[in-house]
């Protein structure tokens, strides 16, 4: 019941809540990423790393280091994060947590298929998986010819089956078929995650709610955005929205038509939450739409923290680290590529 | 009499020299207009080419940053055997001043749409590198004028293009970012550039070499 978390949650989840908090701390300020931004060489950025969490990660790492190598480092500190957080978790909050990765598994199960689709060896696909959406059988993957082998072979003894009912087929697999296989996955999660939440209840389903929805209807726009001039039909973009979220159901009748990106704002600009996001672009512009999304996010993962006793901490930690991650991954491009005055383009800050 | 024919004779000769010379120093000073033309159109292309590789690189950069590392990678590149969609042909002029192969580029050019031989030229469509580069049918039948007349009718040649582009970003999905295409596009008008830089190189060394001779025959 919603209002009585505070007399039971600490005693399966406060020392977690704490770890987490203390996590949040040691994000990175307004005043580092000023430091970043004013680097010169990729060394530069190591040595001001130093100083932060990521500097174990990245100390015995050699010059000349790359942008990859950073941005993995940096996704290792994430990982032990979650790691030591989902070890000592207990239900429901262990399955909250594994719940929160199954986007990444998503993600690693569709790079592996495509690269095998592309002849591409097997061990270097799998040095470019999210280490988070790693699971036992995921190598057994590019032995599968069509979905219904990808699923029986391998998927059925996942997270990941449950997802599949929806797009079960014989035919082979092809990168239209892997494209929608890759968003009816994600649809079919975020509504599994949904429910999850909502079933747990209490602050944890309220505060998740928003954020679900709100990645929701952000895949709605980019899907909408991205299908632009594809051969993607009308139907076939509307079955990839989720069915749930502030567009649901008539936003999506309208995206779902729509054929250039100020039709798509056109749809946004109905909805006050969204008004914000769409008045700081200018129109037929779409490259910032992105860095829109993410301030709102971001505004929204930190507001996570003004309650106490949910499990959104979490979510909106990890969300947060993986825009950090993001954020030094730009930096890093725009000092290796001597484009420092770009910089500014798509680093959002947290605090 | 034979005197005034003979000193009307010399003075003709001494006009043809004159003519000659004249004419000489016009070719001379005219391949050195065209040496310098063309070291100029050399430098500005290098410096066009510098520039536009620089803008393919950051938005490859932010496509990388809005679809994930995991969907834009070298792992994903296809190593399955495929015809080339875009070839550069080596062509012999046979001009008397400028003996010299020309380098032509036939983008997005497959056996399978019948236009194999035809130089694409899709600058128009993405010059603004600084707007979005979404793509919908409705623009493309709203701009026949800006492409020149081919075999074909502009629309087909335009949709097939498209397609050929598509294809080539599908590697890596088939609902990419705006910025992805944006940086294909950036990469495109580098090769053109590149292959432009190729034939203003050759016309600059030839005519180097023009003017080179010619100095060593005056000092001779």
């Amino acid at each position: 019941m919603y209002g009585f978390e505070a007399l039971t949650f600490n005693i399966h989840a406060g020392y977690l809540e704490a770890i987490v908090r203390g996590h949040r701390a040691g994000l990175l300020t307004a005043a580092d990423y000023n430091n970043l931004c004013q680097c010169e060489t990729l060394d530069d950025i190591k040595m001001h790393l130093s100083a932060t969490e990521y500097g174990p990660y990245l100390q015995n790492e050699p010059s000349p280091l790359h942008t990859t190598t950073i941005v993995e480092k940096c996704t290792l500190k994430l990982v032990d994060d979650y790691k030591h957080m989902l070890c000592q978790a207990t239900e429901p909050l262990s399955t909250f947590l594994e719940y929160i990765t199954y986007g990444h598994m998503i993600d690693n199960v569709v790079l592996i298929v495509t690269g095998t689709l592309h002849e591409r060896d097997v061990q270097e696909l799998l040095e470019k998986c999210h280490p988070l959406g790693m699971f036992d059988s995921i190598a057994t993957l590019a032995v599968a010819q069509n979905m219904r082998e990808l699923y029986r072979l391998v998927l059925v003894d996942t997270p990941l089956a449950p997802y599949f009912s929806e797009c079960i087929t014989s035919e082979d697999l092809d990168d239209m078929n892997i494209e929608i296989m890759r968003n009816t996955l994600y649809k079919a999660y975020l509504e599994d995650f949904y429910r999850f939440c909502q079933k747990l209840g209490g602050a944890t389903a309220e505060i998740m709610s928003d954020l679900l929805s709100f990645e929701a209807d952000r895949r709605a726009v980019n899907i909408s955005i991205n299908s632009i001039g594809t051969e993607l039909t009308r139907d076939d973009r509307k079955k990839l929205y989720s069915n749930f979220g502030l567009f649901y159901p008539y936003g999506h009748e309208e995206l779902a038509v729509c054929e250039d990106i100020d039709q798509v704002r056109g749809v946004m600009e109905k909805y006050p939450p969204y008004q914000s996001i769409f008045s700081k672009l200018s129109y037929g512009e779409s490259q910032m739409l992105d860095k829109a999304f993410y301030e709102e996010e971001v505004k929204r993962l930190c507001l996570a923290f003004e309650q106490q006793f949910h499990y959104g901490v979490f979510f909106a930690y990890m969300r947060l680290r993986e825009q950090e991650i993001r954020n030094l991954m730009w930096i890093s491009e725009c000092v290796a590529q001597n484009q420092k005055s770009r910089v500014h383009d798509s680093v959002v800050f947290i605090f | 009499m034979e005197e005034q024919d003979q000193m009307q004779s010399s003075i003709e000769v001494e006009e043809l020299e004159e003519q000659q010379q004249r004419e000489g120093k016009r070719l001379e000073e005219e391949n050195v207009v065209r040496f310098l033309d063309s070291l100029d159109s050399y430098v500005t292309l290098l410096d066009s080419l510098s520039s536009t590789l620089r803008q393919g690189w950051l938005e490859l950069a932010s496509a990388r940053q809005s679809m994930g590392a995991s969907r834009i990678n070298g792992a994903l590149l296809d190593l399955k055997f495929h015809s080339a969609a875009t070839s550069l042909q080596v062509t012999h002029h046979d001009d008397e001043i400028l003996n010299q192969p020309h380098f032509t580029l036939c983008k997005w050019a497959s056996s399978k749409n019948g236009y194999g031989d035809e130089k694409l030229r899709e600058n128009k469509l993405q010059t603004n590198s600084d707007g979005p580069q979404l793509r919908h049918r409705s623009q493309f039948a709203g701009t026949p004028e800006k492409i020149p007349e081919t075999k074909g009718a502009p629309l087909i040649v335009d949709d097939q293009v498209q397609k050929e582009r598509t294809k080539s970003l599908s590697m890596f999905g088939t609902l990419v970012s705006p910025k992805l295409r944006a940086a294909q596009l950036s990469f495109e008008t580098a090769l053109e550039t590149l292959v432009e830089i190729a034939n203003v190189r050759l016309t600059m060394l030839s005519t180097s070499d023009q003017v080179r001779k010619e100095l060593e025959g005056t000092e001779g």
